[in-house]
């Protein structure tokens, strides 16, 4: 064959092992009688040649021998390396098991939640406690219970104690509650104050110093419709021993009157006027009440007398009379306990 | 399989040499010795191929030395075949690709600075070297290269290279096949076959 063999492509195909078998027999004989195939296969050769006669890097034995022991100490240390890691680390979860029952210790160690009331129940004392958002409600059915609130870390947090004949909302920070045979018997505030709400009875507010305990049953010889509620000093916590037939309300007392004063004028006014609310006559009621704010303005039952002259007003009839006595209140008394319900019948 | 080689100080002792596939399995097993013992054996072959393969001459040593560590974890895949030479090129030559990836990326990031250079490079040398063998080689690109090299200077067959890189025969076929044409043309244009 001459040059430009159209097979001269089969030279690298045998060489690369493409062309197999009879083909390759085939091109073999070929290759004996085409020069330009020969020549192809020649240079292909000589081209490999070339590559192979390459000069090899020259090897330094000292370096080699270096190599070598680098090597060594490589793979010896894998070898370590991976044993160490496969081992089981058992004692790796020890401190991991104490620090988890440090955790655990120190969160049941930790104070309740920031505004959370402080009870303390006295052994006989039978209560749930029940939380909703901001509302905590602690229901007493039996015994004595010392509870203190921080307002300060939670403003808007509000405490009601359900008591068997009523309710007590906390306003301040610390008092005690007893109840026995579903009455309350005796509440006495330490710091701050309470509101005692007691079915059939005018709302109390009970200021810090102040102690409640109710008058005993009415009996025969005692009209039935008079006020059962006395207030006495904190102090006097042991049982009242003359019972006031109508509601006292005192100011709280120095530590060293350790006996309940007898009643001063303001509180005769307001006990009057109560029996009167009482009694049904209303219109007296609400005279004698508006009489009251009037006259002690200062008193501690001041918005008590405005609130319950509203109250009279109100089940008189005088809506007219209702309305301006609930802005009085309104005007008297901006953050009044009531102010609620006195901006509800004002409109 | 047990070879007796009576040459040297061996032939006195009557020393049994132990195959390649015995010294692999000694190795899967995590014996040291057979580390030195393949390392004697195959350390210049494969320290040639990849002085060849790689155009730096730096990176010979780690790539021999990362080689047999490889060689070393993969021991318990060897098929057992009478030499271990192939294998041993084949691991060489996935790492040679793997670096060459790596460098490829960052070569890239810097040929692409020095573009607007290249053409005040003095071209005095390039024209000197040309008709050189190791100068062509270096031209072509690594895979190319690679292939090449596995074929001509280890003398393993298309099927053992396709196996050893992992890609198919007819890649390796094309590969040889654009390898020897530019080898070919390089020398050519200076002179030689």
């Amino acid at each position: 064959m001459t040059r430009g063999c159209p097979r001269r492509f089969e030279v690298a195909a045998v060489s690369d092992g493409r062309v197999l078998g009879i083909e390759r027999e085939n091109f073999q004989r070929h290759l004996t009688g085409c020069l330009d195939c020969s020549h192809e296969a020649r240079a292909l050769g000589a081209l490999d040649a070339a590559v192979r006669a390459l000069p090899a890097p020259a090897v330094n034995v000292l370096h080699a021998r270096r190599e070598r022991t680098r090597l060594l100490a490589a793979f010896d240390r894998e070898l370590v390396t991976t044993e160490r890691h496969s081992k089981p680390m058992h004692w790796l979860w020890a401190p991991a098991i104490v620090a988890l029952l440090l955790l655990w210790q120190l969160r049941s160690a930790s104070p309740e939640p920031v505004g959370k009331p402080l009870v303390h129940a006295s052994s006989s004392a039978v209560w749930t406690m029940r939380t909703q958002g901001q509302l905590d409600q602690l229901r007493l059915e039996r015994g004595s219970l010392s509870i203190q609130i921080d307002h300060s870390r939670a403003i808007t947090r509000r405490l009601i104690v359900l008591l068997p004949d009523g309710e007590l909302e906390d306003i301040g920070t610390k008092f005690t509650v007893s109840v026995e045979n579903a009455r309350t018997t005796h509440v006495a505030v330490q710091e701050g104050s309470v509101e005692l709400r007691v079915r059939g009875r005018p709302a109390v507010i009970l200021a810090a110093g102040e102690t409640w305990i109710p008058a005993p049953p009415p009996t025969a010889a005692s009209c039935a419709t008079k006020p059962v509620t006395a207030i006495k000093p904190v102090t006097a916590v042991e049982p009242v021993p003359t019972i006031e037939p109508a509601p006292t309300i005192e100011p709280a007392p120095a530590r060293s009157r350790a006996r309940l004063r007898p009643a001063t004028t303001s509180a005769r006014t307001f006990r009057d006027a109560v029996a009167l609310l009482q009694a049904g006559d209303n219109t007296a009621a609400a005279r004698a009440f508006a009489s009251f704010a009037a006259n002690y303005p200062r008193d501690l039952r001041a918005e008590d007398a405005a609130y319950l002259r509203v109250i009279a007003l109100q089940r008189k009839g005088d809506e007219v009379g209702m309305k301006h006595a609930a802005r009085v209140y309104l005007q008297r008394h901006p953050a009044g306990f009531r102010r609620a319900e006195m901006e509800s019948a004002s409109r | 399989m047990i070879v007796r080689r009576t040459t040297g100080r061996a032939a006195a002792r009557d020393v049994p040499i132990a195959s390649d596939a015995e010294i692999v399995r000694r190795l899967a097993s995590g014996e040291l010795g057979a580390l030195g013992e393949l390392y004697d054996r195959y350390h210049e072959p494969l320290r040639r191929f990849l002085a060849r393969a790689t155009s730096d001459a730096e990176d010979v040593d780690d790539l021999v030395h990362a080689t047999f560590l490889a060689a070393a974890k993969l021991a318990a895949r060897f098929d057992g075949r009478a030499s271990c030479r192939p294998w041993l090129t084949g691991i060489a030559a996935q790492l040679l690709r793997r670096r060459g990836r790596a460098l490829g990326r960052f070569f890239a990031v810097l040929t692409s600075f020095q573009r607007s250079r290249a053409a005040h490079v003095d071209p005095r040398p390039a024209r000197e070297a040309r008709g050189d063998v190791v100068r062509a080689l270096a031209q072509l690109s690594e895979t190319k290269r690679i292939t090449f090299l596995m074929a001509t200077l280890e003398g393993l067959s298309c099927e053992e290279i396709a196996a050893a890189l992992q890609i198919p025969i007819g890649t390796v076929w094309t590969r040889l096949h654009a390898a020897r044409r530019e080898l070919r043309l390089a020398l050519v244009e200076d002179g030689e076959p």
